[in-house]
């Protein structure tokens, strides 16, 4: 990382923290209070929209350790963050489990199944490993859909609100401070994970993984915790997803939902922890903006529009956007923050 | 008995329309190493371009047949020329995803022309139905799978003769020696996609015009790659055989696990069988097995 002038480290500890500058603390501390203060200045629409960003965030942290640091692409997100979701509704409501039991029991099924789909990983990387994820949706929305008796096939099923100790999350405001406090906490975790040895075993596996087992990294191993990390973090999103919306049938996780999951992380940036941040805003805000507000607008205003106007437009910019950053930027946007922060610091004397 | 013969004639008949969209799979596949994971959406544009020529523009089929090949070459040269051309050399993790994005556009751009989603093609095969000894069948499938062994039968002589299809194939075994030769490897490219295409809309055109046109089309395309996989990536081969084997084992499972297992068994058979395929034998019957070195 690099850093201003002037900044020197004596110990270990300084030189290996996360925040190093009295600046750079100033700022973590100034986005905490703003972040968990938002719901002083939201109305209740736009903190809906953050909680969905939330939820969305967590599942983006998990894709990017899984795709972006270890370099095993995955499309079948959407999936493993069902599971997650189902776990969850069926523990809290057939089973009458609390909440937190069935956050931690989400995580850890859709962990799992992310390791038993996950297995071909270790021989086959690439296409295949794709195709495996796609089916692996494919699977997953199939036996959701019909094992009813269970999941309530494609009626649906009802979803309790999510409640601590007596206190339940009904009011957006609520939901908010549940939904922000776990995000922050995944987004350190994936920070700090990267700069641990199994961090540092992703990104080598993500390299060159012929390299990285000739060093003594195990494949088998690494490749399925990515799996798992990767997966964990999708189930407990989609717990919490389930806890927000209250129901759930399987047309929230739809393979266009995994496609855009791929390109929030690819818009962000791979394997960077801001990535996924301004990915998932970037995607979420626009899709919310195209949908539910320019789309309608639009279509009211100019008669003459054909009628798929509202519903066609957003996948298309969608799919225009990843095709259009995977040319011109591929690094996404926590490259060009980076370059922007170099700038600013070297003005008015680059060298 | 009279169910297990109209099992096996519509398995092979679905076969090999997996087996004609899996051939453009492979084709790309084999000249520039691109993963197109946006067939069942060119499957579903190019069958919607169809009905549009067919039933709202009320073209004749002599007429709209030729432009709808002229639209998927079309379309397979603007998505190499746009979108692939630029990512040459590219890491696979873009190229995958690059389609994806395409994949994303198609679907975006069908449901804003046509946003009732689902409607029928007229019949372009006869009807009524064929006795062969106790069983029913409806002759469609019998010319579904006619037309498709034509298709192949022209490609593989378009392969084998053809001064384009001999560098299309040099391509794929070695493209720096092609590229010595003199032979320009952006133009191999944009034609295989353009064949992808071409091939992706005939397999369209035959499996909705039984079906109707749907948002299952995707799915189509997405169970072609069953076939890849099985068949092996690399091989035409491996596609011609793996296909129908799919066909069967999905129109024979959803006929005889129905009463088993929940309905719609059918749908997911494709599916299991890439996880098996995965997990025993990664690069299929007639894929080249890889060696990689450091």
């Amino acid at each position: 990382m690099s850093l201003p002038c002037g900044t020197r480290d004596y110990t270990y500890d300084t030189d290996m923290a996360i925040l190093r500058t009295k600046t750079q603390w100033g700022l973590f501390i100034g986005l905490l209070v703003f972040l968990f203060t938002l719901p002083l200045y939201l109305g209740n629409y736009w903190l809906g929209v953050a909680n969905l960003i939330g939820i969305t965030l967590i599942a983006a942290t998990g894709l990017n350790i899984l795709t972006g640091y270890c370099g095993q692409l995955s499309i079948g997100h959407a999936g493993f963050i069902a599971v997650g979701a189902y776990t969850s509704a069926i523990l809290t409501n057939r089973l009458g489990l609390p909440f937190l039991a069935g956050l931690v029991c989400a995580g850890l099924t859709a962990g799992v199944i992310g390791l038993i789909f996950g297995i071909p990983s270790v021989r086959v990387k690439g296409f295949y490993l794709a195709i495996t994820t796609i089916a692996a949706q494919f699977i997953i929305i199939w036996v959701i859909n019909h094992w009813s008796a269970l999941t309530g096939g494609f009626v649906g099923i009802k979803v309790p609100y999510a409640s601590i100790g007596g206190f339940a999350f009904i009011s957006e405001g609520s939901q908010f401070y549940l939904i922000m406090t776990i995000t922050v906490l995944c987004t350190l975790l994936a920070k700090n994970l990267a700069r641990t040895r199994v961090g540092r075993a992703f990104i080598a596996i993500r390299d060159n993984d012929l390299a990285a087992e000739v060093m003594g990294i195990s494949l088998f191993y690494y490749k399925l915790l990515a799996f798992f990390i990767g997966c964990f973090l999708a189930g407990i999103a989609g717990s919490l997803l389930a806890h927000w919306v209250g129901f759930m049938n399987a047309e929230h996780f739809r393979l266009t939902e995994s496609i855009l999951y791929v390109g929030m992380i690819i818009i962000g940036g791979l394997g960077t922890t801001l990535g996924p941040i301004l990915g998932v805003i970037f995607i979420r805000l626009l899709q919310q903006i195209l949908t539910v507000q320019v789309g309608p607008f639009l279509e009211s205003t100019f008669t003459a529009l054909p009628s798929g106007f509202a519903t066609g437009i957003a996948p298309m910019l969608f799919g225009l956007v990843i095709v259009l950053f995977l040319i011109f930027e591929p690094r996404g946007f926590a490259h060009r923050w980076t370059l922007f922060k170099a700038a600013y610091r070297l003005w008015p004397f680059s060298y | 008995m009279a169910e297990l013969v109209q099992y096996l004639i519509t398995g092979i008949a679905v076969g090999m329309v997996y087996a004609l969209i899996a051939l453009g799979f492979a084709l790309i596949w084999k000249s520039s190493s691109v993963a197109n994971l946006a067939l069942g959406q060119l499957v579903l544009l190019s069958s919607w371009f169809t009905y549009g020529m067919l039933v709202q523009a009320r073209f004749p089929l002599w007429l709209s047949f030729p432009l709808v090949i002229l639209f998927a070459m079309f379309l397979g040269w603007t998505i190499e020329r746009v979108a692939l051309r630029p990512l040459i050399a590219q890491p696979i993790l873009s190229l995958i995803t690059v389609t994806l994005g395409i994949a994303y556009f198609i679907e975006g751009l069908v449901s804003f022309i046509w946003p009732w989603s689902v409607d029928a093609l007229p019949r372009l095969f006869p009807t009524e139905p064929i006795h062969i000894g106790t069983a029913v069948v409806s002759q469609e499938y019998i010319w579904v799978v006619g037309i498709s062994l034509v298709v192949f039968g022209l490609l593989s002589l378009f392969f084998r003769y053809h001064k384009m299809g001999i560098a299309m194939r040099a391509t794929a075994d070695d493209q720096l020696a092609v590229q010595a030769c003199g032979i320009p490897v952006t133009t191999i490219f944009s034609r295989s996609w353009m064949f992808a295409c071409i091939v992706a809309a005939i397999g369209g055109i035959l499996i909705s015009s039984i079906g109707g046109i749907t948002y299952g089309l995707v799915e189509t395309g997405l169970k072609a790659f069953s076939v890849v996989i099985l068949g092996g990536l690399d091989s035409f081969l491996g596609c011609i055989i793996a296909g129908p084997i799919i066909g069967l084992c999905e129109s024979l499972g959803g006929g005889f696990l129905t009463p088993f297992l929940w309905a719609g068994v059918k749908d997911i058979i494709p599916f299991v069988i890439i996880i098996i395929v995965m997990v025993i034998k990664p690069y299929g019957l007639f894929g080249e097995v890889r060696i990689e070195r450091i």
